[in-house]
């Protein structure tokens, strides 16, 4: 057992870790839009924990506080991306398909470049030496970690899906025009779903500084980018799992593939290739066709209590 | 500013403004039949300028699969002249244009013959970047490759003169990058507007379905415009290899992104406007003021943004009025 | 029910409502009243902008000038949404139903408006009794126009006749005063077309509605509606009772001449 955690506890971590992404992709994808921004905010996340965790200022905070620094760290980074993406969100949103993936995509590029740039980001070296949470000595305890904001996420998805709002996003999602003319505001609920997915994105980049013990802006690209589309389409898009199983299947492929040694990633992009064409709908669509889906039931009507003369 | 600095700056922002608008005229025309973005067309820019250097020195001394092997022994009929540069130039980015054919065929048809989500052509394109790029670092590895320093034959590096006392230098390489490109737009502007092809290649980017009502093969008309996409994208990785050097199987990334930010600023599917909008972000890199330069791979991002929330349809791109 | 017997008092006024697109003017300073309770019909050749009129009146396009006003509550300027939450609903003349959503989604969805449980109530499965009631509301009115029995279905497997229908049934779910219908026979079978009258009255009884219609099939707005208004190249031209405007010279001129 130990030595199975030695060698693939990393992996799965960033296995959990790449389906959180995925997650807050799929987000805003639920309503249809194309979002790239998630390396943006997952840079900002762990650059806000890099720096409370590692700079000078907070030394006195980080002494008081103790281990309550790291739940903190999530929580600054939480609020800066949900704000971040507000600020991005409401002007972005109005852009519709491709032109919005690619404000997205310079969204993290100049950010990117920002932050290569600022000394509090500590530059193109980054910021090192970042303290690990909770007395954690190996880095597969940060299952313990992520693991758990998986599964809140998990459920957070699922129940927002049954309920109004996830019924106005998927609305967008179909036709725009026609949920405004139905009383859906577009625009509120594009900019709720794309905050949402920055707000995650920014919790796992806080949670992940700790995790790589050095911050810096190759965290942040367009590979990035792509690489977490790649997730949620290969997993299913239409699909809470979908990214989560996607984006653990793609993390681990080239860790499989190792055996090949160099021609892994050549084989990595391959994989790619052919998933998008044999799987459209993504595995877990493919897996979800197998099964009927279950009709809707009406529910037994309520009779309302009698009223006696 | 200086007039000697502004001339300099001018001259390095058309150098690689032009480069700019041939590598995006490439997105351009895949978008405007396709009305997707090939995100290997960065990949392809890179293959572009191995070929043209595989051609002109025939060998990878250091590293990778190919190391050893030398093509040419007796030297590289391609090398020392100008003719034979443009025609290694040429072949290269010939090759480059029958790779995007070849990605066409394997990546995207099989995916419209489904009808499957236009998303996921981002996907398998980006899968295909992704196999050329590995590609590459296991045959030749992943250092830089400069050209011969003679390899446009016998010219001076560089044309100086002066300028209200003030020495201007023009490096040779630059005036060649912005002639090539000036030829290349002019050619590709007769073709598109004058020719038999250019009126298909139009008629597929305004209605697929009508294209083919009228006869036209839609299909082949979608290799040549991978073909010509690919050629304009090898064409321009010579041109900036030959300039800065072959950096590596990646240095094609950051051209791809910056292609998309042309387009855009442009206008989607506008051929003019990726013209214009490759002039403009070079311009506005060449003159990015020095103790900001550390921002300059910032500018075409933060157009692009800007562009994008105050005029989403680019600088010629026509406004599609939503039909209800 | 008195509304539909003795002239009801003005619900929409209409004033002066003209849209240009570039050069073109598809909507011409064009005023009318709708009275409650009335089926108010409009018609005119193809291109004469009905559905333009239609969209100015929902929010989805902007007047160049002009208001309309519900009630006494300016609708110009809101956006489509806001136009739902007052009360005026409508359906489209290419169907824009949630293709990929299934039936009873479609009817849930529209009643956003007459609902209000937020993100965090919603997850936190707080909102039990709105969901029921949401539930309940879908049901009856898929029931309304007999699709109780295929509610799991696409909406995009239906025919042209259950799709408009369905569309009703997803503008009623917005709780609406006001009902706007683009051209509801459009694809319907005959028989299709000879229950839709029924039904739109039904409808307008049941609901307390006044319903605007637009509608190329002759028999039907001359059976249906209570008042037309004939609009052509954009203008206003004739408006009054069906045989009246039958007669007008103008509207015959109008068909005949565009002929």
């Amino acid at each position: 057992m130990t030595d199975f955690l030695s060698t693939y506890g990393f992996l799965i971590v960033t296995m959990l870790q790449a389906g959180l992404l995925g997650l807050s992709l799929y987000f805003p994808l639920q309503a249809g839009q194309l979002s790239l921004a998630s390396p943006g905010f997952y840079s900002l996340g762990g650059y806000v924990a890099a720096i409370l965790l590692t700079n000078p200022a907070f030394a006195g905070l980080r002494d008081t506080l103790g281990n309550a620094m790291f739940p903190l760290t999530w929580l600054v980074a939480a609020v800066l991306a949900g704000l971040l993406g507000l600020l991005v969100g409401v002007p972005a949103l109005r852009l519709r398909g491709i032109y919005l993936a690619l404000a997205t995509i310079a969204f993290v590029e100049v950010l990117r470049v920002i932050s290569l740039n600022l000394s509090i980001t500590g530059g193109a070296i980054g910021l090192f030496g970042i303290p690990q949470p909770f007395g954690i000595v190996d880095r597969w305890q940060y299952v313990f970690i992520f693991g758990p904001l998986l599964i809140l996420t998990l459920l957070f998805a699922r129940q927002m899906e049954r309920s109004r709002v996830g019924r106005a996003l998927r609305a967008i999602r179909e036709d725009e025009l026609a949920a405004d003319a139905m009383g859906v505001p577009p625009t509120r609920y594009k900019v709720l779903a794309f905050v949402t997915g920055a707000v995650l994105a920014g919790i796992v980049g806080a949670m992940s500084a700790p995790l790589l013990s050095s911050w810096n802006a190759r965290q942040g690209t367009f590979d990035a980018s792509i690489a977490i589309l790649a997730f949620v389409l290969i997993g299913g898009s239409r699909h809470t799992w979908g990214p989560v199983v996607g984006g653990a299947l793609l993390t681990a492929v080239p860790e499989v593939l190792r055996f090949l040694a160099d021609w892994r990633l050549v084989i990595n992009g391959l994989v790619l290739v052919v998933a998008s064409l044999y799987l459209p709908q993504g595995i877990v669509g493919a897996l979800e066709k197998l099964g009927r889906p279950r009709p809707p039931q009406r529910p037994t009507p309520v009779k309302p209590a009698e009223v006696r003369p | 500013m200086e007039l000697s600095q502004f001339i300099q700056n001018l001259m390095n922002g058309l150098a690689i403004g032009s480069v700019y608008a041939i590598f995006a005229l490439g997105y351009t025309l895949v978008f405007s039949i396709l009305g997707i973005i090939n995100f290997a067309h960065g990949a392809v820019f890179t293959l572009g300028a191995y070929f043209t250097y595989t051609l002109v020195v025939g060998q990878f001394e250091n590293n990778g699969l190919l190391k050893g092997v030398n093509l040419f022994p007796d030297g590289s009929p391609f090398s020392g002249q100008p003719l034979t540069f443009a025609l290694a130039t040429l072949l290269g980015a010939t090759l480059a244009g029958l790779v995007a054919v070849l990605i066409e065929r394997l990546a995207f048809r099989p995916m419209r013959s489904r009808g499957a989500d236009p998303l996921l052509a981002l996907v398998s394109s980006l899968g295909v970047a992704l196999v050329i790029v590995n590609l590459i670092q296991l045959l030749v590895g992943a250092e830089i490759y400069n050209f011969p320093s003679n390899a446009y034959g016998d010219t001076p590096p560089a044309l100086s003169f002066t300028l209200g006392g003030k020495i201007v230098i023009i490096r040779t390489v630059q005036v060649i990058i912005f002639a090539v490109s000036l030829v290349m737009l002019a050619v590709l502007g007769y073709v598109i507007g004058r020719t038999k092809i250019g009126k298909a290649l139009r008629a597929v980017a305004e209605s697929p379905t009508t294209a083919s009502l009228l006869g036209i093969s839609v299909d082949r008309f979608i290799l040549i415009t991978f073909f010509l996409s690919g050629f304009l994208g090898g064409l321009a990785g010579t041109l900036v290899g030959t300039a800065f050097g072959v950096a590596g199987p990646y240095f094609g990334v950051v051209y791809g992104l910056k292609g998309l930010a042309v387009i855009v600023l442009g206008g989607l599917g506008s051929i003019p406007g990726a013209v214009l909008g490759g002039l403009v972000i070079g311009l506005a890199e060449a003159f990015v003021p020095s103790q900001y330069s550390a921002y300059k791979d910032a500018v075409a991002f933060a157009l692009l943004f800007v562009i994008l929330l105050v005029r989403p349809q680019g600088l010629l791109g026509r406004s599609a009025i939503q039909k209800v | 029910m008195s509304a539909v017997t003795s002239p009801g008092s003005v619900v929409l006024e209409a004033r002066n409502m003209t849209r240009r697109f570039g050069g073109l003017i598809a909507v011409n300073d064009v005023s009318f009243d709708v009275r409650e309770g009335e089926i108010f019909g409009l018609i005119g050749p193809n291109g004469a902008g009905k559905t333009t009129l239609f969209n100015l009146m929902t929010g989805l396009t902007p007047p160049s000038s002009g208001t309309l006003t519900y009630r006494g509550t300016t609708v110009t300027g809101l956006q489509p949404n806001r136009v739902a939450a007052l009360g005026l609903s409508r359906t489209f003349q290419n169907i824009r139903l949630f293709k990929g959503l299934n039936a009873l989604e479609n009817v849930k969805i529209a009643q956003h408006v007459r609902t209000e449980a937020g993100l965090w109530r919603g997850v936190f499965g707080a909102a039990k009794a709105e969901e029921a009631r949401v539930e309940a509301r879908a049901w009856e009115l898929l029931d309304l126009v007999g699709m109780a029995d295929r509610a799991g279905e696409l909406a995009a497997n239906f025919s042209y006749g259950d799709q408009r229908k369905l569309e009703i049934a997803r503008a009623l779910a917005t709780e609406p005063r006001v009902l706007l219908l683009d051209e509801p026979a459009a694809g319907m079978n005959t028989s299709e077309k000879g229950q839709l009258t029924g039904f739109i009255r039904q409808v307008r009884d049941q609901f307390n509605l006044t319903v605007l219609v637009i509608e190329h099939h002759v028999p039907l707005v001359m059976n249906l509606c209570d008042r037309v208004a004939v609009l052509n190249f954009g203008q206003l031209i004739a408006m009054g009772n069906p045989a009246e405007v039958q007669r007008d010279p103008k509207v015959i001129e109008a068909y005949l001449g565009g002929e």
